[in-house]
């Protein structure tokens, strides 16, 4: 499993913080949805083991060459 | 006169006629229109999304921060429809900023299901999959981010295709997503969405990641197409009578499927969520500090989370895209033309039960209408919506053909030989 994106899971504290800090306000009770929600999100795209084996070198612009080369 | 090519024999004014007859007595009961006020050029009547913007012309995107917004130019797709001879009859309704699975709409009132009006158009472009389902137009254009094409096309019983990233200009429509935003044709065929893709597609210098990939003629034949399914996943996993649709109509499609094991939809999804609600936060940005209570509660959470992903777990994943496509091009294609799956695995919910004052379900109701949608947009490919039947309750089932990048020609020739064999796409709901 990848590490950077499962490092930790936010708390709801962290999340409100964040989008505090972003000028988002969020409504009473939806920073603990949403650390629940990102939490499992961000773990189930992590858990990709297509992540652990990228090159050093894959960028996300090689997409654009890919689907051409791939038709 | 069920088709584009019959209508273009029909004089414009009987033909502007039968469709104003027909919205007049439908509109009311789905609420597939939003305004009317579209060009008068003579044709075969289409409309679409109010996304697409007309210089002119109010383009509310569904919302009610754009409700009043006039656009400035016209988008690319309907200016390519307006020179091939197509008349738009207006603005359609949409989920609000396109960024909404079900139809629902709490701005302009809820798109409804011509088959039942109690169940979800899907969306987002529900006025798309409604109207055309009703014979309101001849065909409508939509987006796909994460299924927004196919969800209303199949919950609706109309064809809808997806089309590869870069294939159709997004200039002057509404961006959502720019990794993942699409722009595709719902019709009552594959030989009319071929007739549509051939209008819209191809290089445009406005749109940025426009392909320059030649543009194939999408009425052209192909026979000996190799369909790959994975049989068993599905057995397993879909609703029994949308798995027993789609696997009759796999017997209809090939005497020899290729089986093979599924891509790894769940986690596909994930990242195509990730994608998703970071770029989508990156858009509403201003609006969502400057006005968030303008939009609904839904759309608003939705928002609120893109702002929680980490850049880099965004890019991240972006990173892996090249290497995703390429693992579904060589594992799950193989040797195959095309992968075979249920547009829908479930049975539709009802409005009542995804609508803001849907139960604790609502989450899981919703994950699993979209499940096999979203992968699509991740990988960046084509993919054709084609109705396969009806559940026991009347509602649509639709299958899913999904293929290499650059791809439609072969999606809309299986789609076309499925429908001279069937007859679920030429129903009409009462």
């Amino acid at each position: 499993m990848n590490k950077v994106t499962t490092a930790e899971a936010w708390s709801a504290e962290a999340i409100e913080a964040a989008l505090a800090a972003q000028g988002i306000a969020l409504a009473s009770g939806r920073a603990e949805r949403l650390a629940r929600g990102q939490a499992a999100l961000l773990g189930a795209a992590a858990a990709d083991p297509v992540l652990g084996g990228l090159e050093f070198e894959a960028d996300a612009t090689g997409f654009a060459h890919a689907i051409s080369r791939l038709k | 006169m069920n088709s584009i090519a019959e209508a273009r024999r029909v004089a414009p004014e009987e033909l502007r006629r039968t469709c104003e007859k027909r919205i007049e007595q439908w509109q009311p009961r789905i609420n597939a229109f939003l305004g009317f006020e579209g060009n008068t050029l003579a044709g075969v009547p289409l409309a679409h999304k109010d996304m697409f913007y007309r210089a002119g012309r109010v383009s509310s995107c569904g919302s009610k921060i754009r409700r009043d917004w006039v656009a400035g130019e016209t988008a690319a797709a309907l200016e390519r429809l307006d020179a091939a001879g197509f008349a738009d009859l207006g603005r359609l309704n949409m989920s609000e900023f396109a960024y909404g699975p079900t139809g629902h709409n709490e701005h302009f009132g809820d798109c409804r299901n011509p088959w039942n009006p109690d169940y979800i158009t899907g969306g987002s472009s529900s006025g798309s999959g409604a109207a055309v389902a009703a014979r309101l137009v001849f065909g409508a254009l939509g987006s796909d981010t994460g299924g927004s094409v196919r969800l209303p096309a199949a919950a609706c019983g109309v064809t809808g295709l997806k089309t590869t990233w870069g294939r159709v200009s997004r200039h002057g429509a509404m961006p959502l997503s720019h990794s993942l935003d699409t722009i595709g044709p719902l019709a009552r065929s594959a030989e009319d969405c071929a007739l549509l893709l051939q209008a819209i597609a191809g290089h445009d210098a406005r749109d940025p990641i426009s392909s320059r990939e030649s543009v194939d003629d999408y009425s052209k034949e192909h026979s000996g197409l190799r369909i790959a399914v994975s049989s068993a996943w599905i057995e397993r996993n879909a609703q029994p009578e949308v798995a027993a649709a789609v696997l009759s109509a796999v017997k209809v499609m090939t005497k020899t499927p290729v089986e093979v094991p599924p891509p790894d939809f769940d986690t596909l999804s994930a990242h195509c969520l990730v994608v998703m609600q970071s770029e989508a936060a990156a858009q509403h940005a201003r609006w969502m500090r400057e006005r968030p209570g303008d939009y609904s509660s839904a759309v608003r959470a939705r928002l609120e989370s893109g702002f929680a992903i980490p850049a880099a777990a965004y890019l991240e994943v972006l990173r892996a895209r090249a290497a995703s496509l390429e693992r579904f091009c060589a594992q799950t294609l193989g040797n195959a033309d095309v992968y075979l799956l249920p547009a829908i695995a479930v049975h539709l919910p009802t409005r009542e039960q995804t609508g803001p004052r849907g139960g604790a379900d609502m989450p899981k109701l919703l994950a699993d209408v979209t499940r096999l949608t979203r992968w699509v947009n991740y990988l960046g490919v084509p993919a054709l919506v084609v109705p396969c039947g009806f559940d026991s309750r009347g509602l649509p089932i639709a299958l899913q053909l999904v293929g290499r990048p650059f791809s439609e020609a072969k999606l809309l020739a299986a789609g076309r030989a499925f429908q001279r064999e069937t007859d679920w796409h030429t129903r009409v709901p009462a």
